[in-house]
């Protein structure tokens, strides 16, 4: 399968991605999620489901809000940031939230500047940051930096 | 001239309805009031009836062919979607909560041989939670403890 054919499957849910702005990186994998991905967990699919079947932070509301969810990445050193844009020694991740505010998505920062994200259960890509807006996961809300770390 | 007796004809929708017909008025006939053995009499023949007109060979292939068209729906409508929880919200994937336990058989086959997040259907259909909570998230360790669940409660083989 070309990246071609996902693009036709996915343009329709991410109207800006192109062949221009992303690139696929891993195919299909049920086995974890975008939040996961974010910080590189590839064993656990996070989510604060009210039946506890997902992961989550203990110590974390089991809420989808931003705040919650900015809390659970906090426990792993990320605190909010200013800017997208790459620095040096940081690693950033993006939450996007839908029009109701919910989070919906959240991206890493690769050393290039572009953005790895995984699309639910599908497969994972790797985009320009704005290529991934649109009506399935609304816009960034927030963008949560760290440290650099080995 | 052949005297040979007629063959045992299939159930027609003229026989069927005859039939409906006796059960009603039975039924009609133990609720003047009469012995609890009538009225047992009735719900019998209603359950024939029913088995007669519509065989439960029948209505598991027709659940299945259900689940599988709303499992198919739910796939693809979801697939992009990290939240769980708009996952189970799913139209189709609330209709499959909503046909109860007669469901479990087909979600935990299904879960066998395409995995896919059935997890919140298993837990507020059953009512269990065989899934420890060390092991919440990992798609593969939740979908062993339910299969495990699922062979020990004999809804699929082991």
């Amino acid at each position: 399968m070309t990246f071609q054919d996902p693009l036709v499957v996915l343009s329709p849910h991410f109207p800006q991605l192109t062949a221009a702005n992303s690139r696929p990186t891993i195919p299909y994998d049920e086995g974890y999620n975008c939040i996961a991905w974010a910080v590189e967990d590839t064993d656990r699919w996070w989510w604060p489901d009210p039946q506890r079947q997902q992961f989550w932070p203990a110590r974390v509301p089991r809420q989808v809000t931003l705040a919650a969810f900015v809390q659970a990445y906090g426990l792993l050193g990320y605190a909010r940031c200013a800017y997208a844009s790459i620095e040096a020694a940081k690693q950033k991740i993006t939450i996007y939230t839908s029009g109701h505010g919910k989070p919906t998505h959240a991206a890493r920062q690769l050393r290039d500047g572009w953005w790895a994200s995984k699309l639910g259960e599908q497969i994972d890509i790797e985009h320009e940051l704005s290529a991934r807006a649109g009506p399935e996961y609304g816009t960034v809300a927030i963008v949560l930096s760290r440290a650099m770390r080995p | 001239m052949s005297t040979a007796s007629p063959a045992r004809q299939a159930p027609t929708i003229r026989s069927n309805l005859a039939l409906r017909v006796s059960v009603n008025w039975l039924f009609a006939a133990s609720a003047i009031g009469v012995s609890s053995q009538s009225v047992q009499l009735q719900k019998e023949l209603t359950d024939l009836n029913s088995h007669f007109s519509f065989p439960e060979s029948r209505r598991r292939q027709s659940r299945r062919s259900l689940f599988n068209a709303l499992a198919s729906k739910r796939r693809t409508d979801t697939q992009w979607l990290s939240s769980t929880s708009n996952i189970a919200m799913h139209p189709a994937y609330q209709t499959i909560i909503g046909m109860g336990s007669d469901a479990l058989p087909t979600i935990l086959d299904d879960l066998r041989a395409n995995s896919g997040h059935w997890y919140w259907a298993l837990k507020a259909i059953s009512n269990e939670d065989p899934v420890v909570p060390a092991d919440r998230g990992s798609i593969k360790s939740m979908r062993r403890a339910w299969l495990r669940w699922g062979a020990a409660k004999g809804f699929i083989r082991a």
